[in-house]
């Protein structure tokens, strides 16, 4: 087939020519328009602005779109509503992927959670159930994240920071204790896809426990190559088709067995914040979802099957329009991809689902107070996007992890917007805007192109091998902190409006005390009482499975079950598949 | 070269997060200095390095949260081999205004975090060099 060769840019190209068949502005129309228009320009407009006609926005973590002074018709003269919008829930959903959206379900409201041991994000967890949060989302600490048990001579000083501490299936039972795991929705936040093959497991041997069938459970990992190989220092790691193969053994594994849940969440959010543009970062998760769906189409299996359940997770950064013109632009790119690069028949499968985020990087120490009016700012361009589910980061987080008052103020943010603004009552209230629709085709473009550029390096995983997404994040962010540094990005109260007198500090979060003992401790009584017959051969069992290219997911759930550890399990990683070394750029 | 000053860069421990780190290393090659960069590493290996690569200064990043854990046993390590007169050791990364404050009591001559600028992180270290080692740079 010559459609092999092709980029999916190309498909597209040749599938969507010549199909605008309901445009909104006739010739003669637009043609009076025009002569309108420059008329303006020339008596009203002034000379300097007539000159700087396209403004280019220095934001954090933006795109460098230019922008015009005012937008027209003129801006979108082909303007075709059925074919660039159609209705909410209707092809191509750049309006939303539902008709009625908050209407029908509000946003979930998912506030990240995760500090010391599973017992102290237990109780963290129930406090934001108790306030009105409608999920759980849990974050796991620098040693779960990279693989290493508590009692690693590597964890030391790191156990309990920045997320909750696992290290075998009895912490998942502390964490989740006393809540029904059948009756919230939860997002473990399982960066990479070999902590999502050791992890998720545990969550389902404690589902087994509990007596609760997998097809009750409901939530989401991440399961991104992505993270494990681009947007991660680590002293190890695993070669990228290696990891590209996990990824796609979880999503398998997953889709087969765990029917509700969502087995990948393409994260765009951590790439971005590692520092790039908007384009980037959606680019690169569309490009990675394309290889992903090639990969399980070779596996045999089939297309819809798969998209249905695909996620996406997003990082609104501080450029409001560009924000909410990015998930409108993405919404509609994926609809094109799936129906028109792999004919998917589900209309489902055409969903951009998202998660999304409120920027880390927008957070300034600085008068952190100001954080919360950042933070606001980006959870309603979201809201104007049309996300399935939020995340508002708390303001004092560039200092620690939130402080309970923090935190609750980040779900709050969210209540606020959901039940007093009026705002959800209207499906895309933006659409239609001359200026939101000629920037959502702009960054539509911009991305496909990205995608492109990507397909012809030789697709996602080439392009990790060879450095190109690291080299392209690094020029981004070099860039970017020397625009900061010149104060062509503005950013209030640092290199802008700075504060003649100090102002008071906040409080800051204080880690709890004493937990990497406790967890050296129930890891030491497990070793101890678990039967080690049964762990070795289940280790064996993996390690034979990485070797021979069999699903590797039903033998680290075996592992959970018998009580193998986190770092056990990565060790047979390491073992089987070898270590690999991510270039850096600088 | 004389007067060249040669700097060992690591991350503390399993802290993920390297952004910091690479910019520093390429703005500190950009000044003028000599720069090794070797990831993720325990304060051991990180002495180790530095002794071998006979460097002026250690700087270590740690936005995770084991600043005063893994970094009050890079000083102690250092202290073991008599390192502390010569060489000077800074870190940066997310940590409390009470945090730099022990920080620098424990024995690092530099702290910098989220804001420092390009000009302090490179004036700073020169200043550092010059006082601990009366090297005139």
């Amino acid at each position: 087939m010559a459609e092999e060769n092709k980029t999916t840019k190309e498909i597209l190209q040749a599938k969507l020519a010549g199909r605008r068949q309901t445009p909104l502005y006739d010739r003669e129309t637009l043609e009076k328009l025009r002569q309108g228009f420059q008329k303006w320009k020339n008596s009203v407009v002034r000379q300097e602005d007539q000159q700087n006609w396209h403004a280019t926005p220095h934001t954090l973590l933006g795109s460098e779109i230019p922008r015009e002074m005012l937008y027209t018709p003129l801006s979108n003269p082909d303007f075709d509503y059925m074919e660039d919008l159609g209705h909410s829930g209707q092809e191509p959903f750049t309006r939303g992927v539902h008709a009625n959206m908050y209407r029908g379900k509000e946003f979930t409201m998912r506030q990240l959670t995760g500090f010391g041991g599973p017992e102290e994000t237990n109780q963290r967890i129930k406090f934001m159930l108790a306030h009105g949060g409608t999920g759980a989302n849990v974050l796991f600490d620098l040693p779960t994240i990279q693989m290493y048990d508590s009692d690693d001579p590597l964890s030391k000083g790191q156990v309990g920071m920045s997320g909750v501490a696992i290290d075998s299936v009895e912490d998942m039972d502390l964490v989740f204790k006393d809540i029904p795991l059948d009756q919230i929705t939860v997002s473990l936040v399982t960066h990479y896809p070999s902590n999502t093959a050791i992890l998720f497991p545990m969550y389902l041997a404690l589902a087994e426990r509990r007596g609760i069938p997998w097809d009750k459970l409901r939530g989401s990992v991440q399961n991104d190559i992505t993270l494990e190989e681009v947007v991660r220092s680590g002293p190890e790691y695993i070669p990228p088709a290696d990891c590209f193969r996990i990824q796609c053994d979880n999503i398998e594994f997953i889709r087969q067995n765990v029917p509700l849940w969502n087995f990948v969440t393409y994260n765009g959010y951590n790439l971005r914040e590692f520092g790039t543009s908007g384009v980037t970062e959606m680019a690169v998760a569309v490009a990675n979802a394309i290889s992903t769906i090639e990969e399980m189409l070779r596996r045999g299996h089939d297309v819809d099957w798969i998209a249905e359940r695909l996620a996406f997770f997003w990082s609104p950064a501080s450029d409001f329009f560009e924000e909410v013109a990015r998930l409108r632009a993405v919404r509609r790119l994926w609809y094109k991809i799936m129906k028109y690069r792999f004919d998917a028949k589900s209309q489902r499968s055409m969903w951009m689902r998202c998660h999304v985020q409120t920027s880390g990087v927008s957070l300034m120490r600085e008068e952190p107070l100001n954080n919360v009016i950042r933070a606001a700012y980006e959870a309603l361009a979201a809201v104007f996007g049309g996300v399935q589910s939020l995340h508002v980061d708390s303001y004092d987080e560039a200092y620690s992890v939130p402080t309970e008052e923090a935190a609750l103020l980040s779900l709050r943010t969210q209540q606020i917007i959901q039940a007093e603004t009026g705002i959800t009552d209207v499906v895309d209230p933006l659409g239609g805007s001359f200026y939101v629709e000629a920037l959502t085709n702009e960054i539509e473009t911009r991305i496909l192109d990205e995608v492109d550029e990507i397909e012809k390096v030789g697709g996602y995983v080439t392009a990790i091998d060879k450095g190109w997404i690291h080299k392209k994040i690094a020029d981004y962010f070099y860039n970017e902190r020397s625009m900061v540094e010149k104060g062509q990005i503005k950013l209030v109260g640092y290199n802008i409006y700075k504060s003649p007198i100090g102002l008071p500090p906040i409080h800051v979060f204080q880690y709890p005390e004493g937990v990497e003992e406790r967890q050296k401790a129930r890891l030491a009584r497990l070793r101890e009482k678990r039967d080690n017959e049964k762990v070795s051969s289940a280790l064996t069992a993996l390690e034979d499975a990485c070797k021979r290219g069999a699903n590797v997911v039903p033998h680290t759930l075996q592992c959970a079950r018998v009580g193998c550890s986190e770092g056990e399990m990565f060790k047979v990683f390491k073992k089987a598949f070898g270590p690999w070394k991510p270039p850096v750029f600088w | 070269m004389a007067g060249q000053i040669k700097v060992l860069l690591s991350k503390l421990g399993l802290d993920v997060h390297n952004r910091g780190v690479i910019t520093v290393a390429k703005e500190l090659r950009d000044a003028g200095m000599e720069v090794i960069y070797i990831g993720n590493s325990l304060p051991k290996e990180i002495i180790r390095t530095a002794i071998q690569e006979g460097v002026d200064v250690i700087g270590v990043s740690s936005l995770g949260g084991a600043h005063l854990t893994l970094g009050g046993e890079l000083i102690e390590e250092a202290k073991k081999e008599k390192l502390e007169e010569s060489m000077a050791f800074v870190i940066g990364g997310v940590f409390s205004t009470p945090d730099a404050e022990k920080l620098r009591e424990i024995g690092f001559d530099g702290t910098f975090v989220p804001g420092a600028t390009r000009e302090e992180i490179v004036s700073s270290i020169r200043k550092i060099v010059s006082g601990k080692t009366g090297r005139i740079l």
